[in-house]
């Protein structure tokens, strides 16, 4: 058979098209999914209370390979063995979460212990099932104090609930979490134990406040059994301003470069565009030659 | 011999390539002009809608724009390198590629740089780079490198163009007033004397060093941009060797197509020989080997070291880009290694078919370099919708790459209109040496 190389150029292009990836589109088979319906509430620092359901299908073989599931209708509601209280609905978003917030005044439907159950409902299509999450909690009140003890800058974490009459009602056992607020994220200072409703931590005297010299310490309470999510926060005026450091002179941080940086720079680039400035000199003595050899033609 | 009739008999050899437009290059310059203007399209939409038009997000903001302009730096760094070593060394052969390698040095040298302008959001930014450098970044070493590079390989490649604007100046009966005039301005009153023959060869020797040098910096530079980060997969040592190598095995690649589709088109079977094609498979294949060996380094280090974004990085590689890993550092290097291996298998054809294999793969190879990476970050990526997850470029992206190839080929076809694609000088200065009689005119009246 005659070699034809366009043949085997095209074949070559053809399998290349074929088995590259990311090439071509991938259709998706929800069978190679397992669908992740999650509900979460988180009792905000203004005593908000946010009602959070994530909807996510999680491929099963490949662990990065999770599609949220997006504008699906979720609704919220507050249920006790007799009565269903809606409190809202919310779509999911493209990253697959829908949330609503209740209002600190919101009130719930309690049994005899004081908890109050939550239940996140989709309601299914023909391509999906319905899906069902329920949480019961307590309504936890958490607090925050900031306060120099001898010297020692002190977190105090209270914690308790209310009973049926309003009486205030330490929380035996539950653990939290001390962090504070950086600029991405929260950086965790502190895991410990609140017991008899308060937990008390000594923040180290070396952490960098933001530009005013504000720290904002937060206390957590987290996927806590009777409690669910709780979040309280407060800030102080404790430490110094995170002013940048003195900036170090010739650095490869720095405003200016390391001096090595500009004689080296320096060097090739004297060296490298005086050889252009030669070679264009040297061009217009050949053009010179070349006018001279015109104006004096055959001598 | 006569050096004034052979100068004629060369002008008059050449003068259909310069002057008369098959029909086949007029239909191939129509479609280059349609994807161009495509890719115009594709610009508008993108400048006016934005980046989000393509498939670049927070994670990956370096899609196949940025792999485009690799590779096209990478044509132009081995296009100077080549060009630079045939003219410093007065290689024996050195006729018959060496005005392919040098328009594809500028050229590209023109059209991959667009690309890393098309990457940016905010062009209104652009001249900030000029205006604000920061000595210590890799980026601004990159501007000033390019722009050096661009210039020296411009001013190169004018001087290996003077004897030939000259001869055809000189010889110019026929040609419209306007080439005549451009001839006799581009050509500087050279007249071949002594004098002007020697200060010309100077320079030119002088600038073939300086391309060398300069074409190893600036593409050791760009390595530097992705290896001095410490992202898993650009953080390594061997970067800049890695890139050169690579750029010199596509840029090899690139100079055996482009050498098959002239002789074939041009029938310029007797300047570009077997024996051309032969000496450049045996370089693709010693090049093929280095970059194989640095590619075998690159990836069995990372992957014994196990360090975990490092192994992250791999399973990335060898699950969601399988095939594409496959292809570009299986079949990409083998194939080529394994034609030109075997004496018997070494013909004009198979050698070319290697180079395409060489030139695909390479280009599949930058592409696992720059997105998968980026696709596994130190952070965890935040937004977790596909789209950020996983980069796939749009329409907008192929359609101002193939726009950019479009050019890139036009270019070439218009700089062969404007000089013989094989230098006259060059040729006359072999017969005067005696080394060769006049293969072309001997071969052609042999029976």
């Amino acid at each position: 058979m005659k070699f034809n190389l366009s043949t085997y150029i095209i074949s070559f292009l053809l399998f290349g098209l074929f088995v590259a990836p990311n090439v071509m589109a991938q259709e998706i088979n929800l069978r190679d999914y397992r669908i992740r319906f999650r509900f979460k509430t988180i009792k905000q620092p203004d005593q908000s209370r946010m009602l959070e359901a994530s909807f996510i299908a999680a491929n099963k073989k490949d662990r990065k390979d999770r599609l949220p599931v997006y504008g699906a209708e979720i609704s919220f509601f507050n249920v006790s063995e007799e009565e269903k209280v809606a409190l809202g609905t919310a779509k999911t978003s493209k990253e697959g979460i829908a949330h609503i917030i209740l209002p600190k005044d919101q009130s719930y439907l309690t049994d005899k212990e004081g908890k109050f159950t939550l239940r996140a409902v989709f309601a299914g299509t023909d391509e999906m099932k319905r899906q069902e999450r329920e949480i019961s909690t307590k309504d936890v009140q958490l607090s925050v104090e900031l306060a120099e003890k001898d010297s020692v800058q002190t977190v105090q974490v209270n914690a308790h609930i209310l009973d049926s009459l309003g009486v205030a009602i330490p929380l035996e056992e539950a653990d939290v979490i001390v962090s504070v607020q950086g600029m991405l994220s929260r950086m965790v200072m502190d895991e410990g134990t609140i017991e008899d409703g308060t937990y008390e931590f000594k923040m180290p005297a070396d952490l960098p406040g933001d530009v005013d010299g504000n720290m904002t310490v937060f206390a957590i309470i987290e996927d806590h059994d009777d409690y669910g999510d709780v979040v309280q926060k407060k800030t102080v005026e404790w430490k110094v301003p995170n002013s940048s450091n003195q900036e170090d002179e010739n650095s490869l941080w720095s405003e200016v470069a390391p001096i090595w940086m500009y004689v080296v720079l320096t060097i090739l680039l004297v060296g490298i565009w005086g050889n252009f400035a030669y070679t264009i000199t040297n061009l217009f003595k050949i053009k010179k030659e070349g006018q001279k050899l015109k104006t004096e033609p055959m001598k | 011999m006569d050096v004034t009739i052979r100068k004629k008999e060369l002008v008059k050899e050449f003068s259909p390539m310069l002057l008369k437009p098959s029909k086949w290059s007029k239909i191939w310059m129509a479609i280059l002009v349609a994807f161009i203007l495509y890719g115009l399209v594709a610009l508008v939409v993108q400048l006016t809608k934005g980046q989000v038009v393509t498939g670049m997000r927070d994670n990956v903001v370096w899609g196949i724009y940025t792999i485009n302009f690799i590779f096209f730096l990478c044509l132009s760094y081995s296009g100077a390198f080549a060009s630079g070593v045939l003219h410093f060394f007065n290689t024996p052969w050195k006729n018959a590629v060496s005005r392919i390698v040098e328009i594809i040095t500028v050229v590209s040298l023109i059209v991959g740089p667009i690309f890393i302008i098309l990457c940016m959001a905010r062009l209104d930014r652009l001249h900030y780079l000029f205006i604000y450098p920061r000595i210590q970044s890799p980026i601004t070493w990159d501007v000033i490198a390019i722009t050096t590079d661009l210039i020296g390989c411009l001013l190169y490649l004018y001087l290996t163009f003077i004897p030939d604007f000259a001869i055809l100046r000189d010889n110019s009966e026929g040609l419209p007033k306007w080439r005549k005039k451009l001839y006799t301005s581009l050509a500087i009153g050279y007249q071949d004397t002594p004098t002007q023959r020697r200060r010309l060869h100077k320079i030119t020797k002088i600038m073939s060093a300086m391309v060398i040098a300069l074409a190893i910096v600036t593409y050791s530079v760009l390595a530097w941009i992705f290896s001095l980060t410490l992202q898993p997969g650009w953080n390594s040592t061997i970067f800049a060797p890695y890139f050169i190598v690579a750029g010199l095995y596509s840029g090899i690649g690139v100079v055996i197509i482009a050498m098959y589709l002239i002789r074939k088109y041009f029938k310029l079977d007797h300047y570009i020989r077997k024996a051309h094609f032969l000496s450049a498979g045996v370089i693709l294949l010693i090049t093929a080997l280095l970059y194989g060996y640095f590619t075998f380094s690159e990836y069995f280090a990372r992957w014994f070291s196990h360090k975990t974004h490092d192994a992250n990085l791999l399973e990335t590689l060898f699950n969601d880009y399988f095939w594409m890993f496959i292809l570009a550092n299986y079949i990409g290097i083998l194939v080529p290694i394994a034609i030109v291996f075997f004496k018997k298998l070494r013909t004009i054809k198979t050698i070319t078919f290697a180079a395409v294999i060489a030139v695909v793969g390479l280009w599949f190879n930058r592409y696992l370099i720059v997105v998968p990476t980026q696709e596994t970050p130190y952070l965890p990526i935040q937004d977790t919708r596909p789209e950020f997850v996983h980069y796939s470029a749009t329409w907008v992206e192929w359609a101002l790459s193939f726009a950019g190839v479009a050019a890139f080929v036009l270019f070439f076809m218009l700089l062969m209109r404007l000089v013989p694609i094989i230098p006259m000088s060059g040729i006359i200065d072999y017969e005067k040496k005696g080394k060769v009689r006049r293969d072309g005119l001997t071969q052609q009246q042999q029976p």
